[in-house]
């Protein structure tokens, strides 16, 4: 099949039910559940969040193998550029928080009478936190822009400016990204409880991006592949990313554990809160966590076939999700809303609503550039190889 | 498998299989040089140095050592993290470079999986010596005894025996697994009888039969996928040590990752500053290239950056935090009287490897050297810092104190560099300190033959 | 008195390509020998996949259950203590040996295994066909009960493929 990718009617009309079913469900639930704006916001935040990380993973995926020189993963470059393309849209959804602030951050309350916030002010103030805001997404898109372009331009010519150029730009990425993706975790999540502080939480955030990302990716490639595109995407691109979701879960584990342990361990009330409130009134939530994200990943990719075979994977990929998402939901829910926090009808369906939008930009963006990339000095590689 | 032309080189000289083994094999079948012989005697001194440092201490007992009750932990444990920090960068190349399919790992894995047994027995000294009884060390072992009872399971120091311990094990039979074929080379090489026996001993019968090379690989693949969240929780349970404190400074939740990064950034600077000094004395330039050195360096300047990121991530959420101890604890350490110790670490690790973004300087010899050794020295005094300053004044003033070490201390610590060297020079001159099998298998798609352009 | 013919070849690639001629006229090959994995050998050669990973798989979950049931023994029935206000069955506490001990076990069930399937170990009395091979040579080892005239088709094919030092030899 040529590799130019057509968004058919029945893709796009998929991916507008979904959305449909999620006003819908949205719907349902102010009739039914009459949500307070509290609840509301941290919809909107989780999933801006959720998506916001899809497509920064994309980013991330291409600069962090250009200056690892890797080479398996050249052929794939158009899907994690296509997932890149939504980050203007996640910029648009994260500033609409200007409306929400007062529900979503206790700190931005005055007359709080706490030293505690007070002494924070310097950082959290809703200046700096949409100037900050402002500059996250000037580099995540000025530069994943830059890196598409490249990407495109290198299609036409071989000229290997190009592929210098990346590699400058990767690691500018790389960097930008290090520092951000931290700052941006305690400025949208960690100051939900704003009393709370945790040095890992930068990095903890991260990594839930990364396996989120990972899942995505597999998500789209075994749709991509069920409609007959990607042929030159084998066995042996499927169970590296395998290996990545494999790995990485594994990792999102450790990263908890040692959060939680530490935290369990000093016993020091102002951290404990944090967890205290969470495994005690949402106990279900706490342990369905650790199953979706470390447990079905671990034994379910453990033996190298069930790492090769895409629809496993893609099973597997859509669990890791779904927990990925609910651990959002779990580090926002309790903060903003407290003990009532449930996942009802307005949580499904604002999921859905930005579920069929994302998935729109995402294959729309596909339609824009072949699906293979030409030119690339590593792209035989990935042609010819064997785990 | 196909590998593009601008990758560089991974093996130059046009070498054929047969050149590859004499290669390798020349330092073990020659004599060494003078060199060799005073490094092996300086080595040794200060080992011995050391052992009587350290006999002095269990006969005369701590004491002999700058503890005092405020500060509990000093150089000992200083050594021991270092140490055990150099280690990782061994696993790390032999493990996760093998998941990662670098086929660069080829001509440095042996060295490094070598150096980390050798910095994990060095490791393994501090906790043994820095009991108050250390004869009676066995104790940290839950085996039944009259005295029915148990280790404490729920104690990180605890962990740490079972940690460094497989850690330790896990290490030496990947090293020693991968060994046995070059093993097998050098029992089939040697002409004297009494060497062919040993090697012939040491190499377990290995015939090269495809059936052996099969299991070898998969046992290979395996134990690189156990070995790296081994290193993970290794370190990881090593930092556990401090963060399950309640102390500012020692008790926040990044020290994990924080920690393995440290490692892998000091263990990497030790490979270097090893094999920059080996390659050329045994003439394997050829094999351990520029190119290999300038892979190290940037994961060099990847861990480091991470380690700089930690150390504002640390600093920026102390002040965020709103918890006074915390903001001193950190203000004591930039400006209070271990501030010069803080300034070496800050300028040893996080500013001089941010100069590796420049590929001259990646790529040269005496800069990349000198780097490596400042960066041991910066990270022997970022575990200095964490531990001493944040003892030395904690939540009592009343408590606050000074540490100096005595000579017994600094006597052991020299002690252990005296072991590790020792035991690095025995290890060149008696083994392959390439993997000779594995670099042959490299050579058809990486060997100069095919490729001939350097990197972009 | 077991007859074999032995081959060397000094590239792995024609050794594969002879292998793979072989392996298709039925020949029985009894071993090959290499200096280094040769990728794909073993596939060509129709070897069955190594059931190393399902030791480690087991021996592991044994370490994982006997370090987490002993601590759990010992610090909830055995000998109960209050250690920092912690539970008895103080979950997160007991992960980190868990782990350490799963990973023991599982590698040292590994290279048990694997040393004691390949016939390898301190004192193993193997036969060395070659000096050689541990250097450069490959050798192949195929079998030759059968009638003489498949010597002839052995020989062509093998040395279609550059082989030297074709022999029919007798094992003692």
């Amino acid at each position: 099949m040529d590799n130019n990718y057509i968004l058919s009617r029945k893709t796009k009309l998929v991916f507008l039910s979904i959305s449909v079913i999620g006003i819908l469900l949205i719907a349902l639930s102010f009739l039914f559940e009459h949500p307070e704006s509290k609840q509301v916001w941290m919809n909107i935040l989780l999933n801006n969040l959720f998506f916001l990380f899809l497509s920064l993973f994309g980013a991330l995926f291409i600069a962090l193998h250009k200056i690892a020189h890797s080479g398996w993963h050249t052929s794939l470059t158009r899907i994690p550029e296509a997932l890149s393309k939504f980050l203007p849209y996640a910029a648009v959804l994260m500033f609409l928080l200007i409306f929400g602030m007062h529900d979503l951050y206790h700190w931005t309350h005055h007359d709080l009478h706490d030293p505690i916030i007070e002494g924070k002010s310097a950082y959290l103030n809703q200046a700096f936190f949409f100037i900050r805001m402002a500059i996250y997404f000037a580099g995540w898109i000025g530069l994943s822009y830059l890196l598409r372009r490249n990407s495109v331009n290198q299609d036409l010519s071989d000229n290997p400016k190009y592929h210098k150029q990346s590699k400058i730009l990767a690691a500018l990425f790389m960097a930008f990204f290090a520092v951000s993706s931290s700052t941006m975790s305690w400025d949208w999540i960690m100051s939900v409880d704003p009393h709370w502080f945790s040095t890992l939480f930068g990095w903890y955030v991260f990594i839930g991006l990364f396996v989120s990302g990972i899942a995505a990716f597999i998500l789209i490639i075994a749709f991509l592949k069920s409609q007959g595109y990607i042929e030159f995407v084998n066995k042996e691109h499927v169970h590296d990313l395998g290996k990545y979701l494999f790995g990485f879960s594994i990792f999102w584990m450790y990263l908890w554990y040692f959060q939680y342990m530490l935290i369990w361990y000093s016993h020091m009330p102002e951290e404990t809160i944090y967890y205290a409130q969470r495994i005690n009134g949402f106990p279900i939530i706490f342990y369905a966590l650790l199953f979706l994200n470390f447990l079905f990943p671990f034994l379910g990719l453990m033996t190298r076939n069930s790492k090769r075979n895409i629809k496993w994977l893609a099973m597997v990929a859509f669990v890791v999700l779904v927990g990925q998402w609910l651990n959002i939901y779990f580090m926002l829910s309790p903060g903003i809303i407290g003990e009532s926090a449930t996942v009802g009808f307005i949580e499904v369906g604002s999921a859905c609503l930005y579920l069929g939008g994302f998935l729109f930009v995402v294959f729309n963006a596909l339609t824009k550039k072949p699906l293979l990339c030409k030119n690339d000095p590593f792209l035989k590689e990935s042609f010819h190889y064997e785990t | 498998m196909y590998v593009s032309p601008i990758r560089e080189p991974l093996v130059k000289g046009n070498k054929t299989y047969s050149q590859i083994t004499q290669d390798i094999a020349a330092p073990i079948e020659g004599k060494p040089g003078k060199a060799w012989y005073m490094g092996l005697t300086i080595s040794l001194s200060a080992m011995f140095f050391g052992l009587a440092m350290m006999g002095w201490t269990v006969w005369e007992g701590i004491g002999t050592w700058g503890l005092n009750r405020t500060i509990g932990w000093g150089w000992g444990i200083t050594n021991f993290v270092w140490w055990v920090g150099i280690g990782h960068a061994g696993t790390f190349i032999s493990a996760i470079l093998l998941l990662f399919r670098q086929k660069w790992r080829t001509s440095i894995n042996r060295s490094a999986e070598a150096m980390t047994i050798f910095a994990v027995m060095c490791a393994g000294l501090f906790p043994l010596i820095h009991m108050g009884r250390p004869l009676l060390a066995f104790f940290v072992f839950p085996y039944p005894n009259t005295r029915d009872l148990w280790v404490n399971f729920n104690s990180p120091l605890l962990w740490d025996v079972f940690a460094i311990s497989t850690y330790l094990l896990v290490s030496l039979l990947f090293w020693y697994m991968g060994l046995i074929p070059d093993i097998g080379t050098m029992r089939d090489r040697v002409t004297s009888k009494a060497k062919k026996a040993i090697y012939g001993l040491l190499s377990f019968g290995w015939t090269g039969s495809v059936k052996h090379w099969q299991r070898h690989e998969k046992l290979s693949l395996i134990l690189a996928g156990l070995a790296a969240p081994l290193v993970l929780s290794v370190h990881s349970i090593v930092s556990s040590d401090f963060a399950t404190a309640i102390i500012p400074g020692w008790h926040t939740t990044i020290f994990p990752p924080y920690f393995v990064a440290g490692a892998i950034f000091s263990g990497f600077a030790m490979v270097l500053t090893l094999l920059i000094v080996t390659r050329k004395a045994l003439n394997l330039e050829n094999y351990i290239t520029l190119a290999h050195i300038e892979s190290m360096n940037k994961i060099i300047i990847a861990t480091g950056s991470i380690v700089g990121i930690a150390y504002l991530t640390e600093l920026f959420i102390a002040w965020y935090s709103g918890v006074e101890y915390e903001q001193y604890a950190f203000l004591n350490r930039a400006t209070g009287p271990y501030w010069w110790a803080y300034a070496i670490m800050m300028t040893c690790n996080v500013i001089s490897p941010q100069l590796l973004w420049f590929r001259k300087l990646r790529r040269n010899l005496l800069f990349t050297f000198i780097l490596s050794i400042f960066i041991n020295i910066g990270m022997w005094f970022e575990r200095f810092v964490i531990i001493v300053t944040s003892l030395h004044r904690d939540y009592l003033p009343s408590s606050w104190s000074m540490y100096a070490p005595t000579l017994v201390e600094v006597g052991i610590f020299i002690g252990t560099l005296g072991l590790f060297f020792s035991c690095f020079l025995l290890f060149i001159r008696f083994f392959p300190v390439i993997a000779i099998a594995e670099v042959k298998t490299v050579l058809k798609s990486s060997g100069e033959k095919e490729t001939k352009n350097e990197s972009l | 008195m077991k007859r074999y013919i032995s081959a060397y070849f000094t590239d792995e690639e024609n050794l594969l390509r002879a292998s793979k001629t072989l392996m298709e006229k039925n020949i029985s090959i009894l071993d090959v020998l290499t200096p280094f994995p040769v990728h794909g050998l073993d596939k060509v050669l129709g070897l069955k996949e190594s059931n190393l990973p399902t030791v480690g798989f087991i021996a592991g979950g044994i370490g994982t259950l006997l370090a987490f049931g002993f601590q759990t023994w010992a610090f909830v029935i055995d000998y109960p203590l209050f250690i920092g206000g912690k539970p008895h069955f103080s979950v997160p506490a007991f992960i980190p040996i868990t782990f350490e001990v799963t990973v023991l076990f599982a590698a040292i069930a590994m290279v048990f295994a694997f040393l004691f399937r390949s016939k390898l170990g301190l004192g193993a009395k193997n036969k060395i066909h070659d000096e050689r091979i541990t250097d450069d040579r490959f050798l192949i080892i195929i079998d030759a009960e059968k009638e003489e005239s498949q010597f002839d088709e052995v020989k062509a094919i093998l040395e279609q493929e550059s082989a030297h030092d074709i022999q029919l030899k007798e094992n003692n």
